[in-house]
């Protein structure tokens, strides 16, 4: 009879026992959902910034390329429509989002010196306070700010992969040019950087569902 | 001596003393600085002399006060100590100095003094209030962020707190004595984190201020709206429309705005902000509401940053004043008191501009006349208007209704009723009298009111001694009551009521002691309008019809039991329409509208002292239903899911051998051949000799009905000169697979032709007849092949059967026809006795030959 009232007890304390981990365990569960649930909230909420910025950028990019079409005299539609080569590709590349956001690093990157050399040529061909070097040096001065936050948003949303280095090496920056052959090549830099910021623009809306579900949830400073 | 103080004091006492050898005292430390309420410890050393002691020396602060003795520690006989707190912010002095009189040292006092400069400072703490502002300059914004902060503790002269303010580590403003400074950041770095803090430091430490974490934008002052217009709609006198511009483009910031109106002259702002709304559109429209017709209101708008609500707000835009138009309802009631006046209220929605005064009595109207308003007055100000002195004479009773005008049209009217009773004139509003028709039901209690007053009825209780009777009125939060004897029945309220109010009479039975509620009755001393319409509270669009909730017009913004609503839509540049309401409905579903249409709704209550135009404003979408929606998604959804089963049921899977399998028999078909339409192939004329297998089942593989391509190819190696049906297997096939290419070197004379003649029940039908049976049948002629057969471009293996003969006709010979698509030619056959007749052997039935070969 004893035993039998001490396995009672036993059973009471095992039942109470399993119901204590039950609890434990969903509380532990649902206070990890929370966890992830902030995470994917600010996986978002810089992703969102990223596509606001590169809006933007491509925004600026566009009245740049007007302020620049206006600024090189005579037949200025004729200059973009000049092919020139040793221009980076504004298409993006991969299929994986890591793929993807690593190309549009890359890319980035790729225009940077590009578009620094086509201020210091239209610095030359400009007058000191024209509005074309404001912007151009406001588009410069976005451009690597963009590429800070992509650099940023995907070592934080893909920790364990290194980014990958620019193919090829660094870019090849053209040969000296004459005065023609620089409104050339500075239009056709910066209307492919439009193109660029476009399909960066398109391939962004898709990264969300696909990217920021399993974010870690460190805080990072994009500068 | 120099020896013996190199012994008795530390080595860096030696070279200040091999350096001054000159003085006999030095003082330490020589701190750059001390903290300010700190104690401060400074020692004295005697070198170079054995004329004084410790004892001769004494401290004092700027050879003005001397440091109390009870400070001073005794080290040695050539070392005194002093333990000073330092106060005061100026900086000073304190010296060690001798007070022995002897001639050596009166000779040398120059030589008996040594001090420590005291610079004194306050240790820097970390700021408070730290904000930063970078601000709209043209179309940008600008890339200079001022920051600004509380500094906290104090500065002395000698020792300040420098101050640098830091922008996520990457920028610095230059140090600043100052409360404020401002950080050059090139161009503003929209959509980036920003991390500002402010460093302050002096020669006691540095600390940092609190950390601010937030969005560049949330830094971004912009300029205040612009454009700032206020549209009168004639429709609503109680709206203005008001429109704006951005003052930034929306690809840098997106702004939340907020207005600020007032009555002209009065200086007391009413805010509203504008809510974001459903959609990531930014707008730049808003109706302000409730507002009193015929007023002129001054607007202001400023806004911010929209995302996280936060940042500074712009400055508020210029004014804009605009006037209200005119209600076409004007407000005013009746009082008789000494004369027949008319008040206007507080608000009259416009400008009188006449009134109608029209006097009836039992048999009809009397006369009418118009008097023209007083224009000198104004309006807005509640006044009592008198209109005419009217001679009663004799009459027993007069009704007195009265109308105004104003530029929008005619008010209703308003009555008094005049009764003459016992020589005096009891005047009563039109109002309160139908509200006293209304009561007239109650059982046990009458309230009505008469002359400005209001008056209680009730029954004494039938089996009760009575004390007496309390009579209580009770509006929200205020309570009053008086005491009747016990013979009363009626009698008037003599407290003070007010117009407009509901109050709540209540009447009390006193019965030893006891009290006992009798009953109670809800009235109004006088009723108007309602000052508010009612709010539209939620809103449900549909497809054609929208449901409508509001709520009830508070207690006190009712002035009167409400008799009905009043609901008006309209689309957009349409007239509106109205429905009524009645009085206990607050929900009501607006139907027969029009899909994917805006349209305004609003609402407004009556009472029987009339309604006020209208309430909230709701603009509602009316949409395509959800439910349908729903419905159709879940359709299209189980159709994708269960398309086998549906295509099964209703789209069988019948082969069509005259698409596929006479081609693929004689691959010499020109690829249009293939698939004749006309499905009946007939005159192909095949002989009775060839052998067939037929390996028929309800299984496609088996069945091979479906007459895939692909198995076709697979088995086109094996099935010979006759192709394959796909009935036939490669080893079930006569002339296999190594027959082909024997025979494509040689001109036959014999050519083998398949044909199947019928199959087993397609899947899904039922079999028509279970004793029919599938044949495949397989013959051999030197009939020359059908024109159609004779293509060009074959592969090898069909180069050889090109060069068989095309079959001919002979007698004997049946000719099958193919039509799949006739339910009455396809025989049924089940698997047992496909077997059965697969393992029979050949079995050559060939259907009747029912046409002619086909064109040659």
């Amino acid at each position: 009879m004893n035993g039998h009232v001490k396995n009672m007890h036993f059973q009471q304390l095992v039942e109470t026992a399993a119901t204590l981990l039950c609890f434990l365990l969903l509380v532990v569960v649902d206070s990890t959902k929370t966890v992830a649930a902030a995470r994917n909230q600010e996986c978002s909420n810089d992703l969102h910034r990223t596509m606001k910025l590169t809006r933007l950028v491509h925004k600026d990019t566009g009245d740049l390329i007007k302020q620049y079409k206006t600024s090189q005299g005579e037949m200025p539609e004729l200059l973009c429509k000049a092919s020139v080569s040793g221009i980076p590709d504004p298409n993006i590349s991969g299929l994986e989002p890591s793929e993807k956001i690593a190309s549009m690093y890359a890319q980035l990157q790729a225009f940077s010196p590009h578009l620094t050399r086509v201020y210091e040529q239209q610095t030359d061909l400009q007058p000191p306070k024209s509005p074309l070097l404001n912007l151009l040096n406001m588009v410069i001065n976005q451009t690597g700010m963009l590429t800070r936050r992509i650099n940023n948003f995907y070592h934080k949303v893909f920790p364990n992969l290194p980014l990958p280095e620019l193919a090829g090496g660094s870019t090849t920056l053209p040969p000296p040019q004459n005065v023609f052959q620089q409104k050339v090549y500075g239009c056709v830099v910066l209307t492919t950087y439009k193109k660029l910021l476009t399909n960066m623009s398109k391939n962004m809306r898709t990264l969300r569902s696909k990217v920021c579900r399993k974010a870690p949830a460190s805080e990072f400073n994009l500068f | 001596m120099q020896s013996k103080c190199s012994v008795c004091f530390p080595d860096r006492f030696n070279v200040v003393v091999e350096g001054l050898l000159l003085t006999h005292l030095v003082t330490s430390p020589h701190v750059p600085v001390v903290e300010i309420g700190t104690n401060f410890t400074a020692t004295c050393v005697i070198v170079n002399t054995v004329e004084v002691t410790a004892d001769s020396l004494y401290w004092n602060l700027s050879e003005s006060s001397v440091v109390p003795e009870k400070n001073y520690i005794k080290i040695n006989e050539s070392a005194l100590a002093v333990t000073i707190l330092i106060s005061g912010e100026e900086s000073e002095w304190l010296f060690c100095s001798c007070k022995k009189n002897s001639p050596y040292v009166s000779l040398n006092k120059s030589k008996f003094i040594h001090g420590i400069y005291l610079k004194k400072a306050y240790p820097p703490r970390r700021v408070e209030n730290l904000s930063c502002v970078a601000e709209q300059v043209g179309k940008l914004v600008s890339g200079v962020l001022n920051c600004k902060w509380d500094a906290v503790g104090g500065q002395t002269e000698d020792v300040k707190t420098n101050y640098t303010v830091m922008v996520s580590g990457t920028y610095r403003s230059k140090t600043t004595f100052l409360n404020k400074t401002m950080v050059d950041l090139g161009f503003f770095p929209h959509f980036m984190h920003f991390d500002v803090w402010v460093v302050a430091d002096n020669l006691l430490g540095t600390v940092e201020s609190e950390h601010l974490k937030q969005d560049a934008n949330e830094f971004v002052k912009t300029d205040p709206p612009s454009k700032v217009t206020a549209f009168p709609e004639e429709l609503f006198p109680n709206c203005l429309l008001i429109k704006w511009e951005h003052p930034i483009e929306d690809v840098r910031i997106k702004l939340t705005y907020q207005i600020r109106y007032c009555e002209s002259g009065s200086h007391t702002w009413s805010y509203v902000s504008i809510p974001l709304g459903d959609t990531d559109k930014v707008i730049t429209s808003f109706r302000l509401q409730n507002l009193q017709p015929n007023s002129a209101y001054v607007i202001q708008m400023r806004c911010r940053n929209r995302e996280g609500n936060s940042g500074p707000w712009s400055n508020w835009s210029a004014n804009e004043t605009k006037t209200t138009p005119e209600d076409r309802k004007l407000l005013f009631h009746p009082v008789c008191v000494y004369d027949f006046d008319f008040q206007d209220p507080k608000h009259a929605n416009g400008r009188i501009t006449s009134f109608g005064l029209i006097l009836y009595n039992k048999n009809g109207p009397l006369e009418q006349e118009i008097i023209p308003a007083d224009q000198s007055q104004n309006s807005s100000e509640s006044r009592v208007t008198l209109l005419k002195n009217i001679s009663l004479a004799d009459k027993q009773f007069v009704r007195v209704c009265v109308n105004a005008n104003n530029s929008k049209g005619t008010s209703p009217e308003a009555c008094l009723i005049l009764v003459r009773s016992s020589g005096i004139y009891l005047c009563v509003a039109n109002s309160v009298c139908v509200s006293l028709s209304e009561q007239t039901t109650v059982e046990k209690l009458k309230v009505w009111t008469q002359e400005g007053q209001m008056f209680v009825e009730w029954k004494r209780p039938n089996n009760t001694a009575v004390s007496e009777y309390v009579v209580e009125w009770a509006r929200h939060g205020k309570t009053d009551w008086q005491r009747e004897n016990k013979t009363t029945t009626r009698t008037a309220i003599k407290g003070s009521l007010e117009k407009f109010v509901r109050y709540n009479v209540s009447v009390y039975v006193i019965q030893s002691g006891r009290v006992w509620k009798l009953v109670h009755k809800e009235a109004y001393l006088e009723q108007g309008a309602p000052e508010q319409g009612p709010t539209i509270n939620k809103s449900y669009p549909a497809y054609d019809n929208a449901h409508l909730v509001w709520d009830e017009i508070p207690l006190d913004k009712r002035r009167g039991f409400i008799t009905n609503y009043n609901i008006s839509y309209r689309k957009e540049n349409e007239a509106p329409k109205s429905i009524r309401v009645a009085a206990n409905n607050t929900s009501y579903t607006l139907t027969e509208l029009l899909g994917n249409t805006k349209y305004e709704v609003w609402i407004s209550a009556s009472t029987v002292a009339g309604s006020k135009t209208p309430g909230t404003i709701e603009g509602i979408v009316v949409g395509v239903s959800l439910g349908f929606l729903f419905f159709v998604l879940m359709a299209l959804l189980l159709c994708f899911l269960k398309k086998d089963v549906l295509k099964e049921n209703f789209w069988p899977q019948i082969p069509n051998p005259g698409e596929s399998t006479i081609g693929n028999w004689s691959p010499d078909y020109p690829p249009k051949e293939e698939t004749p339409k006309e499905n009946c192939v007939s005159g192909v004329s095949v002989l009775d000799v060839g052998v067939c297998e037929v390996k028929l089942g309800f299984e496609e593989d088996k069945t091979s009905l479906s007459l895939k391509k692909g198995k076709y190819l697979s088995e086109e190696h094996s099935s010979g000169i006759g192709g394959s049906s796909c009935m036939s297997s490669p080893r079930q096939s006569v002339s296999d697979s190594d027959e082909g290419p024997d025979l494509a070197d040689s001109t036959a004379s014999t050519v083998q032709y398949s044909s199947v003649v019928a199959s087993s029940g397609y899947k899904g039908q039922t079999p028509s007849s279970h004793s029919q049976h599938s044949i495949f049948s397989r013959s051999e002629s030197t009939q020359p092949l059908l024109d159609s057969e004779e293509h060009p471009d074959v592969s090898l293996q069909e180069g050889c059967r090109q060069v068989q003969p095309p079959p001919r006709p002979l007698l004997g010979v049946e000719q099958h026809d193919f039509c799949p698509l006739r339910e009455d030619t396809e025989l049924t056959t089940e698997p047992d006795s496909l077997s059965a007749d697969t393992e029979s052997g050949a079995v050559s039935s060939y259907m009747p030959q029912l046409g002619g070969y086909r064109p040659q």
